[in-house]
């Protein structure tokens, strides 16, 4: 086996499509590491500087406990990722923060309580630059190394077939299924070759650079990530080699892979997504602004109805009632509008799940921390601080037992100063084990898939007439 | 002679497994993707519908001039279908009023934009042209001539008295004649599925056959780099792996590597900032007029009383990164209280000077930010667009924007319209008045009547211009075949068999 992987190897490195595959494999990364080096700064930059003001306003606010039940914390926002250059995801077009702060419509004469808002963000509007695919990891992977591999596996088997060398390699005392393991192992390790080569080149003047420390979680990311690699490209191997002994004639073979790769790859998980999406299609943002508006203003008539106009206050417990469920109501329409966004994003990505190439694509954003996976885990994070806040607020209330305990009601809340170190900060944070868990079943099904195929091309290969 | 040839070809390509196989997944992409397009613009369609009918309830309910919602929206392109270039990404909703200029940069979106779905472009005819055609150029060609040196059959047919341009020729016409099937045949089921749900007229009929035409340019550029390998290389092998890397190169990483070259460096900050500060001092010339008439009239003291009698809210300020200038002045009072009545005359006398001063004001801003505007976004999106005509993809990507009125001048198109509207409308409030009137700022002595109001209407530009704007990429592609065709020529003639 190892004799026919290793005759393989040194075929394939003499070849043209070694050096080509080499060449384009290096100018990506080149470009990849570039871009990333270039940006990288400036996003954590302008993160630090948004994050800090963020806080620093926060501060501002704690003059008193009503500043911060009405005014709110404030912008929360999302880290940048570190692995950005592994896969960019649909980070350009997700928000970058959420917005906790109230609305300028006072109610019976009063300031509302601040609610969560997630600002509906679409920084491409503007953008009168032509469509480029991002560069990342998963482009490179997804797109560029499946084909190269299809390229070094369509005539694997046929080749031999039509030159008839296959015949006299079985015609030793090999059987076949090392024929067919010698095969994959020789594809499998001249793909790697350059693939390793221009992967560690990547990492090292990404983490040699001064402006990114990659950290111990990071690495152990990118380990996990060139596990999924390992798994894609012999998933395509396997689908090559298959197609090579179900074929037998090479150029056949090569017209089969390579409409079955432009399907799966390039089409596959943009249709299927669109597809996907318009099984469930969420109000238009702008409808939705104008019901909340008229939610409001219900609240705002009901409350007008019961208790006469806001210059007869009724008492102070009616009124911080009022404005607390009404904020709650708010927020909550919020969030059920920001459920059904996600729910329709989530709906365009289950389906795209049948092509290998759309899984790859989430399993890179879920272990880069990027993209949809990531930001949902960005909106829990928030929804958690939106919690901590509240309760800091109303458990620091409850502490002084001059207050009236109305939370939202200047005079019915303590009128002590508030320590601003004590009032809890947001932090956006991404757990390891929570990316393992929304992509498991991705991962599952790559294993599937390669089942399918390396038994596919196994009994392709064992039933194949020489 | 070149007749038999010919008919050689053409059987020898139709016959095989790669063209059964090309043509089956041409239609079934092109048909799904057709499907899926077509859904989504009754989609934006619908929801254009409704935004426009939500503006005009919008503009009924203005009760005075300065609260006047006045915005105009862009209707989706149906030839978006073939190449949707910014049609869908643009904003599609602007607003019009005189203390502002409408650029494409100002405009918000109507419609579905969960942010959610935005990574997932819907792939559009041309897209699938794009990757196939070129894929079936290349499969069709790359043992053309090598294979036939491989089997020996060519110098067979060069022993006939047959010229060396001859066989090329042959060889090209079978080809493409082959390769026209699937184009035609999925086009023509794109084409039924189209209008069976959505009218389409005369001229977008012709920009179809632009696009058909183009596409056509396209795929014979790429059956003649793949017959240049076939002509260049002796083993089919070697021609096979070289087209491949070829298209991988051309199509693939190519288009998208360009993004690195184009760095938007530190200066275009400065650039923004420089006319940035120039627009602020505008305004600030602005607003000491504004306080020289507030002295004048003797009520620069009196200010927040006169404020508050008009329920008033004033605001100009530029944008620090899109250079959005705009002077709001407006006041959200539908009746006066009574002792603020001597007001009124100082009111009127006011709005009818400080009104047209923004409009003035606003122009002025404008031939600044347009510059600015131009050297710093557009200048950068032609600089990408002309780097993308390295690869042919790039070429027929924008031969075809332009022939459906997708491309940048197309949507720009638009936004000049929406500023010939805003014009109109300042017109209109000249001729009503409308500044020195108490509708103006209060609804107490009877609403504005919007009847009047010139209606926005916006015509997708002329099947001549769109032609005038994709021709010389259609030209280009066109020589760039030619070229092609010369090369291989000179090489096959003097090749040895």
């Amino acid at each position: 086996m190892w004799h026919i992987a290793k005759r393989e190897l040194y075929d394939n490195l003499n070849s043209l499509r070694f050096a080509l595959a080499t060449v384009l494999l290096l100018a990506l990364m080149l470009t990849n590491t570039v871009l990333y080096l270039r940006e990288h700064p400036k996003r954590i930059q302008a993160y630090h500087n948004a994050a800090s003001g963020a806080v620093k306003t926060l501060e501002g606010r704690s003059t008193s406990l009503y500043r911060l039940a009405t005014e709110g914390p404030g912008d929360l926002h999302k880290a940048p990722s570190l692995l950005r250059f592994c896969a960019e995801g649909d980070e350009a077009f997700l928000p970058t923060h959420a917005s906790g702060a109230n609305f300028v419509r006072r109610i019976a004469d009063r300031t509302p309580i601040w609610r969560m808002g997630y600002p509906q963000e679409t920084p491409n509007l503007r953008n009168i630059r032509p469509d480029f695919a991002t560069l990342d990891w998963a482009f490179i992977v997804g797109y560029v190394l499946s084909f190269i591999a299809i390229l070094f596996t369509f005539d694997a088997i046929s080749g031999e077939l039509e030159r008839g060398t296959l015949r006299l390699t079985l015609a030793n005392a090999i059987p076949r299924h090392t024929v067919l393991m010698g095969k994959f192992l020789g594809v499998f390790i001249s793909i790697n070759i350059p693939f390793t080569i221009v992967v560690l080149m990547n990492l090292i003047l990404i983490s040699t650079s001064d402006a990114v420390q990659l950290n111990p979680e990071a690495w152990g990311r990118l380990g996990i990530l060139y596990s999924v690699i390992i798994l894609y490209i012999c998933l395509f191997i396997a689908l090559g080699l298959l197609i090579s002994a179900a074929v037998r004639e090479s150029g056949v073979s090569l017209v089969v892979l390579l409409l079955i790769w432009v399907s799966f790859v390039v089409f596959m998980p943009n249709t299927l997504a669109s597809i996907g999406s318009r099984t469930l299609v969420p109000i238009a943002y702008e409808e939705f602004w104008t019901q909340r508006i008229r939610l409001a203003d219900a609240a705002r008539a009901a409350y007008r109805d019961k208790y006469g106009d806001s210059q007869i206050t009724p008492s102070v417990h009616v009124l911080g009632e009022y404005v607390t469920t009404e904020a709650e109501e708010h927020e909550r329409y919020n969030a059920s509008y920001l459920k059904q966004q996600i729910e329709q994003g989530k709906r365009a990505r289950a389906i795209t799940r049948i092509s290998p190439a759309a899984i790859v694509q989430r399993l890179f954003e879920s272990f880069a921390g990027t993209g949809f996976e990531r930001h949902l885990q960005f909106i829990e994070n928030a929804q958690r601080y939106t919690r901590e806040y509240r309760e800091f607020v109303v458990d620091t209330d409850r502490a002084d037992p001059e207050s009236l305990h109305l939370i939202g009601i200047q005079e019915g809340m303590s009128q002590k100063p508030v320590n601003p170190e004590a009032i809890p900060k947001f932090k956006d944070t991404l757990s390891l084990s929570r990316d393992f868990d929304a992509v498991a079943t991705d991962l599952l099904l790559l294993v599937l898939f390669l089942g399918v195929l390396v038994s596919g091309a196994y009994l392709a290969f064992v039933r194949l007439e020489i | 002679m070149l007749k038999t040839l010919i008919r050689r070809e053409l059987l020898d390509n139709l016959m095989t497994f790669r063209f059964a196989a090309v043509l089956l997944i041409t239609l079934l992409l092109v048909v799904a993707n057709t499907a899926v397009l077509i859904q989504d613009y009754e989609q934006r369609l619908e929801s254009y519908n409704d935004a426009v009918k939500m503006h005009q309830q919008d503009l009924r309910n203005s009760k005075t001039y300065s609260t006047a919602h006045l915005f105009v929206d862009r209707a989706p392109n149906p030839l978006s279908i073939f190449n949707v270039g910014l049609d869908k990404r643009l904003g599609n909703l602007i607003g019009i009023y005189h203390g502002f200029m409408p650029t494409l940069w100002d405009a918000q979106m109507h419609g579905t934009d969960n942010p959610f779905i935005a990574f997932f472009s819907s792939i559009d005819i041309v897209f699938v042209f794009e990757v196939i055609l070129s894929l079936m150029g290349l499969i069709f060609a790359y043992d053309a001539i090598a294979g036939e040196r491989e089997r020996g059959t060519l110098r067979l047919v060069l022993a006939q008295p047959i010229g060396r341009g001859q066989i090329l020729l042959a060889k090209y016409i079978s080809a493409m004649a082959c390769l026209l099937v699937p184009l035609i045949l999925s086009l023509l089921f794109a084409l039924l599925l189209l209008t069976r749900s959505m009218p389409l007229s005369t001229a977008d009929f012709l920009r179809i056959a632009g696009i058909v035409l183009t596409s056509f340019a396209y795929l014979s550029l790429f059956y003649l780099i793949g017959l240049l390998i076939s002509v260049a290389t002796r083993r089919t092998g070697t021609a096979l792996m070289l087209a491949m890397f070829i298209w991988g190169l051309l199509i693939l990483v190519y288009p998208n590597l360009i993004r690195a070259t184009v760095n938007p460096g530190g200066d275009i900050q400065a650039r923004v900032k420089t006319a940035h500060n120039q627009i602020q001092q505008i305004l600030d010339e602005y607003e000491r007029e504004r306080q020289k008439f507030l002295e004048k009239e003797g009520i620069a003291e009196e200010m927040s009383e006169f404020s508050k009698a008009l329920g008033f809210y004033h605001q100009a300020d530029v944008d620090p990164v899109t250079l959005t200038t705009y002077i709001e002045s407006i006041s959200v009072l539908s009746e006066i209280r009574p002792d603020f009545e001597k007001y009124i005359p100082v009111a009127k006398r006011y709005y009818n000077f400080v009104e047209p001063l923004a409009t003035r004001t606003v122009e002025k801003a404008w031939r600044i930010r347009k510059q600015a505007l131009d050297e710093i976004y557009v200048k950068q999106a032609t600089t990408d667009r002309i780097l993308l005509k390295l690869s042919p993809v790039g070429i027929y990507d924008a031969a075809t924007q332009a022939w459906a009125g997708t491309d940048l001048s197309g949507l720009r198109d638009f936004f000049d319209a929406s500023r010939r509207y805003r014009k109109i409308i300042i017109d209109y409030l000249y001729a009503k008045d409308a500044f020195a009137s108490r509708e103006w700022f209060v609804a107490d002595k009877g609403t504005v009547d919007w009847r009047t109001l010139p209606q926005f209407t916006f015509q997708r530009s002329d099947v001549g211009i769109n032609a005038k704007r994709a021709l010389p990429d259609l030209f280009l592609l066109l020589l760039i075949n030619l070229i092609f065709f010369t090369i291989i020529f000179l090489i096959f003639v003097r090749s040895e068999v």
